[in-house]
C-alpha cells in the first residue's frame, strides 16, 4: 500500500510548522515591494498598466519556483547530513512514497507562494481586467514549472553528495533557465522562438506576457506549456522509475 | 539695395512661426499638462510639408527622457497658404519635478529649409510623492504584517513544543 499520503502529509507540517512561514513572510516582502514601485512607476506612466501585471506576475512566479526549488532541493540531501534520513528509512515507507511524499511537500510551499501572490495580482490587476487571466497563469502555467523544477531539485538532491551540493547545482539549473527570459527580443527570430520554447522557464514567461500584455486567448498560446509539461512528465517518471535510488544513505 | 530689393529680402526669407499657448504652466509630477501650438505663415507663398517635434528640456541640464513624458510628439503639418495658420494640440505628463522648457521646432520635409523653433513654454513641476498609488499600500503592508504575525506564532508553538 502506499503510503506517500502520510510522508507528504508528516513533509507538509514540518515545513509549515518550521521555516514555511518564514519564506511566506519574505515572499510578501518582496511582492510588496515590487507591487507598490509598479503601481508608483504605473502612475507616473513609467510603465503602462499591463506591464506592471505583467511584471508582479512574473516575479511571483519565478520567486515561488526559486523558494519551492529550495526546499526540494533540501528533501533528500539535507536529511541525509542532518542524520534524520536513517531513521525515515527504517519506517515501514518505500523509498519510493518517500521521494513522491517529500516532493509533495516541497509543492505545498508552491501552494503558499499562489495565495499570497493573490491579493498583489487583484491590487495591480483589477483596473485593466488582468486579474482573472493573470491567477489562471499563476495555477496553470505557475504549477507546471515548479512540478517541472521543483522535482529536477529532488532528483539532484538524491543524486547529490552533499546538501550544499545539492543547492549550488538546483540553483545553477535555475538560473540558466532565468538567464534567457533577460535577453531582449529573444522571439523575433526563430532561433530565439525555439529557444523560449524549449525553455520551461522562458516559455511560462513567454506564455505570461502574452496573454496579459498583447491580451491574447490563453487557449491559443497553450503550446508555450509544452516545455514545462514535458519536463513535469520526465521528472514524474525519474521519480517513480528510479525513487528507490534517490532516497539512499550515501 | 533698393527699399523694394530689401522688403522683397525679409519677405521671402520669412518662414512660418510657431508659438505656445500658455506660455507657462506651474504643476506637480504626475500631472497631465495640455497647450497647443500654432503655427503661422507670415510669407507670401505656401510653406512645404513640415514636421513639428515637440522637445523637453531640463533647465538645470540633466536629461529628460522624452518618451517618458509624452509618446506622441511628432506631428505632420500639411503645407499652408500664405497668411494661414495651423493649431496642434499637445499633451504631456509631468514625470520629473524641476524647472523645464517646452518648445516646438518645425522641420522642412522638402530636403532644403532650416529647422525653425519657436518661444519655450516654461514648465515648473514640483515634486510630489503618492503614497497610496493605485491603492497598493493596504496590501502592500497587511500582508507581509499578516505573515509575521504567523511566523512569530509558529516560533513560539516551536519553542514550546520542544
Amino acid at each position: 500500500m502506499s503510503r506517500w499520503p502520510v510522508v507528504a502529509g508528516q513533509e507538509t507540517r514540518d515545513l509549515w510548522v518550521g521555516r514555511g512561514p518564514a519564506l511566506m513572510f519574505g515572499y510578501a516582502v518582496l511582492l510588496s515591494a515590487i507591487t507598490y514601485l509598479a503601481a508608483t512607476n504605473r502612475g507616473l506612466n513609467f510603465l503602462e498598466q499591463r506591464e506592471a501585471v505583467n511584471l508582479v506576475l512574473q516575479v511571483a512566479m519565478t520567486v515561488g519556483v526559486l523558494v519551492t526549488l529550495l526546499v526540494s532541493a533540501d528533501t533528500i540531501s539535507g536529511e541525509r547530513e542532518r542524520g534524520t534520513l536513517e531513521s525515515l528509512l527504517l519506517t515501514p515507507v518505500g523509498r519510493r512514497s518517500i521521494a513522491i511524499g517529500k516532493l509533495l511537500g516541497a509543492l505545498s510551499l508552491w501552494l503558499g507562494c499562489v495565495v499570497v501572490s493573490l491579493p498583489y495580482l487583484w491590487v495591480i490587476g483589477r483596473s485593466v481586467a488582468a486579474v482573472r487571466p493573470a491567477v489562471l497563469i499563476v495555477l496553470l502555467a505557475g504549477t507546471l514549472v515548479t512540478v517541472a523544477v521543483a522535482g529536477l531539485g529532488l532528483v539532484i538532491s538524491g543524486l547529490s553528495s552533499s546538501n550544499r551540493v545539492s543547492l549550488a547545482v538546483s540553483l545553477l539549473v535555475l538560473l540558466v533557465l532565468f538567464a534567457p527570459t533577460q535577453l531582449p527580443g529573444m522571439a523575433k527570430s526563430w532561433v530565439g522562438d525555439l529557444l523560449i520554447r524549449v525553455n520551461p522557464l522562458g516559455s511560462t514567461m513567454e506564455f505570461a506576457s502574452r496573454v496579459i500584455l498583447s491580451r491574447h486567448d490563453w487557449r491559443n498560446e497553450l503550446d508555450y506549456l509544452v516545455a514545462p509539461a514535458v519536463l513535469a512528465v520526465i521528472v514524474a517518471v525519474v521519480i517513480v522509475v528510479t525513487g528507490n535510488r534517490l532516497v539512499r544513505l550515501g | 539695395m533698393t527699399v523694394f530689393a530689401l522688403l522683397a529680402s525679409v519677405l521671402l526669407a520669412a518662414g512660418p512661426t510657431v508659438t505656445l499657448d500658455p506660455q507657462s504652466a506651474s504643476v506637480t509630477t504626475g500631472q497631465v499638462v495640455s497647450f497647443e501650438s500654432v503655427i503661422t505663415n507670415p510669407g507670401p507663398g505656401p510653406t512645404q510639408k513640415l514636421v513639428a517635434h515637440l522637445n523637453v528640456a531640463a533647465l538645470d541640464g540633466h536629461y529628460v527622457d522624452l518618451e517618458d513624458w509624452s509618446g506622441d510628439v511628432t506631428k505632420v503639418v500639411e503645407p499652408m497658404p500664405a497668411g494661414k495658420q495651423t493649431t496642434i494640440e499637445w499633451e504631456v505628463q509631468a514625470v520629473n519635478s524641476g524647472e523645464f522648457a517646452l518648445y516646438v521646432s518645425l522641420i522642412p520635409t522638402g530636403g532644403r529649409g532650416t529647422v525653425i523653433a519657436g518661444q519655450p513654454m516654461y514648465v515648473t513641476v514640483a515634486a510630489r510623492h503618492k503614497l497610496n498609488s493605485g491603492g497598493v499600500l493596504p496590501v502592500a503592508l497587511a500582508v507581509p504584517g499578516f505573515w509575521a504575525a504567523v511566523t512569530a506564532v509558529a516560533a513560539l508553538r516551536y519553542r514550546r513544543t520542544r
